[in-house]
């Protein structure tokens, strides 16, 4: 994957995140039931979003690192 | 013996070993201003890891995260959603910052502005900004600790007391160590407070209701509306869902633009430190999840505490813990009230001196790290004074505070990606952002969609910004090749 790609999709996942926890994306998302892992769905689904963050960043880093190796430079 | 001296032990213990990492740590430091304010750029990972999350995660989330979690219930999970948002950017800003900081000697945000749009009344205007935010903050920080100590020693260490021993400690050693002492004792706080949260979050759900899931589910069953976003009000009835994410938008955009977070891309050692700290940091957020689970524990159990804030020290309490655990939980709480509160009374003193008198005389470099001191000293006494006061006003004044800060994100932006906005744009639109955003915390009844006033001081600010540079004569290629190298 080229470091622009990579971007655009890091950028894009937080977009979606940042609708999918805010008025209006997260209606549907906001009620109590069904539980996941004993904890309210409206607040399952956020730390879902959370946990999709550190994943996607990570992987993000690792394209970057790669760019930044093949390039030998620092930015 | 009884259990408030068992508990007054503990914390003591727990007080003295900050104390001693503080001084250490401090020792290592050179003593120019670098060293007193970035800590002589010399953060690795596990430090800036700590020093972010520690410094994020307040008496605020400690103590009022479960608040809001007892009394407003979905409510809360907007402090839960914004951290991860507010965190991404920092990817790329944080090591541009850096690197102009190493270039330009920056330590402080105003002096990365002005090194851009070169201004002493936008150094002098930031400052006083950032002062104004940071006092309430500060405030609610001691009063978090010596709520906690109250609490938990039966009113024998009362207030007054309580925050005046625990900032004793904060200033003694920020004083003495600066970004040096606030680094490695918030490494220490933020452990800490991580391994005392889950234990407790998952313990009093267990103890209480025989597992998380069961206790919700008896939620659910009482409070139907509880847990449906976005939560409560204060006064009980469903918050709006304009409130719920403008609140998220907002802190996500002020989050990182708190000076004393800012300026933790200068203290970083290199930039893969940076882009550690902003990918593991929303682990850190996850730790919001027990928090959440203690305030939950207490929404069916008999009986409630004075006001919802003090829901965690009563569930500790009410549930006959050994004296042992009360002790550490509030050690726990101390750490996060003091492991913010150091940051900001460092952060204030070194933005006060740096970027407001520094800007109007000329001081040598000796005089201002004590000027400094000083500070830590004035601005710890003025937050001692308000503390003593049970004021709740204080509580809204900190809703506000993030209004003023995310204010700070338009010109920040500015400098760094473009290149046409000019000095005149940049303080027009600062000043606009402000006065609109004091002008609706001033009238909440005038706010659009029930909106936080920050964003719309930003809707404001933005297009001032953007229409006042374009009318302005653009800054010459000189000045932006030199600032941007």
């Amino acid at each position: 994957m080229t470091l622009r790609t990579a971007r655009l999709l890091a950028g894009a996942y937080h977009l979606l995140m940042l609708f999918f926890v805010t008025w209006p994306g997260n209606v549907p998302f906001a009620k109590a039931e069904p539980l996941i892992l004993g904890l309210p769905f409206s607040m399952a689904w956020i730390a879902a979003w959370i946990s999709g963050s550190v994943i996607v960043m990570t992987l993000l880093d690792q394209v970057e690192k790669r760019n930044r190796v093949d390039h030998g430079s620092e930015d | 013996m009884e259990q408030w001296i068992v508990v007054t032990i503990i914390i003591s213990a727990y007080l003295a070993l900050t104390l001693t990492i503080g001084l250490m740590a401090g020792r290592k430091q050179t003593s120019g201003v670098t060293g007193y304010v970035a800590a002589d750029r010399s953060f690795g990972l596990l430090v800036m890891y700590f020093v972010t999350g520690a410094s994020v995660f307040s008496a605020f989330a400690f103590l009022g995260g479960p608040g809001w979690a007892y009394s407003r219930g979905a409510a809360a999970f907007y402090i839960l959603a914004y951290g991860a948002l507010g965190m991404a950017p920092f990817y790329w800003i944080g090591p541009r910052i850096a690197s102009l900081g190493r270039r330009h000697n920056y330590v402080t945000q105003a002096q990365l502005i002005t090194g851009r749009f070169p201004s002493r009344n936008l150094s002098g205007l930031i400052a006083l900004l950032s002062l104004i935010a940071f006092v309430p903050y500060v405030t609610l920080q001691m009063r978090g600790a010596g709520i906690v100590i109250e609490a938990v020693t039966d009113g024998n260490v009362p207030i007054w007391l309580g925050s005046a021993v625990s900032y004793g400690i904060v200033i003694t050693y920020v004083l003495s160590a600066g970004a040096m002492a606030v680094g490695w004792t918030n490494t220490f706080q933020g452990i800490f407070m991580v391994v005392i949260a889950w234990a407790l979050g998952l313990y009093l759900p267990h103890a209480l209701y025989g597992g998380i899931g069961e206790m919700f589910t008896q939620i659910i069953a009482e409070r139907p509306d509880l847990l449906t976003g976005p939560g409560l009000a204060t006064n009980g009835e469903p918050w709006s869902w304009g409130a719920y994410s403008t609140f998220i938008l907002v802190s996500a955009v002020g989050m990182m633009m708190w000076p004393h977070l800012f300026m933790k891309a200068f203290t970083a050692k290199d930039d893969d430190t940076i882009r550690r700290t902003v990918i593991l940091f929303p682990t850190f957020q996850l730790f919001l999840i027990p928090v959440f689970l203690i305030g939950f524990s207490g929404v069916l159990f008999p009986g409630s505490p004075p006001s919802s804030d003090f829901i965690l020290p009563f569930m500790i309490l009410e549930t006959n813990l050994p004296a042992v655990i009360v002790g550490l939980f509030c050690a726990g709480a101390l750490s996060a009230s003091m492991s913010t509160g150091d940051a900001l009374l460092h952060a204030s003193a070194s933005v006060v001196v740096e970027d407001g008198v520094q800007q109007f005389v000329d001081l040598e470099e000796r005089t201002q790290r004590r000027l400094m001191q000083a500070l830590v000293l004035f601005t710890g006494a003025i937050a001692y004074v308000f503390a003593q006061d049970p004021d709740s006003s204080l509580v809204l004044l900190l809703a506000s505070a993030y209004g003023i800060i995310a204010q700070f994100a338009p010109p920040v932006v500015a400098a760094l990606y473009w290149r046409r906005a000019t000095t005149s744009g940049v303080i027009t639109g600062l000043l606009a952002g402000t006065a609109t955003a004091f002008f609706f915390w001033q009238n909440p009844e005038l706010k659009p969609f029930d909106m936080h006033e920050g964003i719309v001081g930003l809707l404001v600010h933005i297009p001032v910004l953007i229409s006042v540079s374009l009318a302005t004569p653009a800054q010459s290629e000189e000045h932006l090749d030199q600032f941007f190298g």
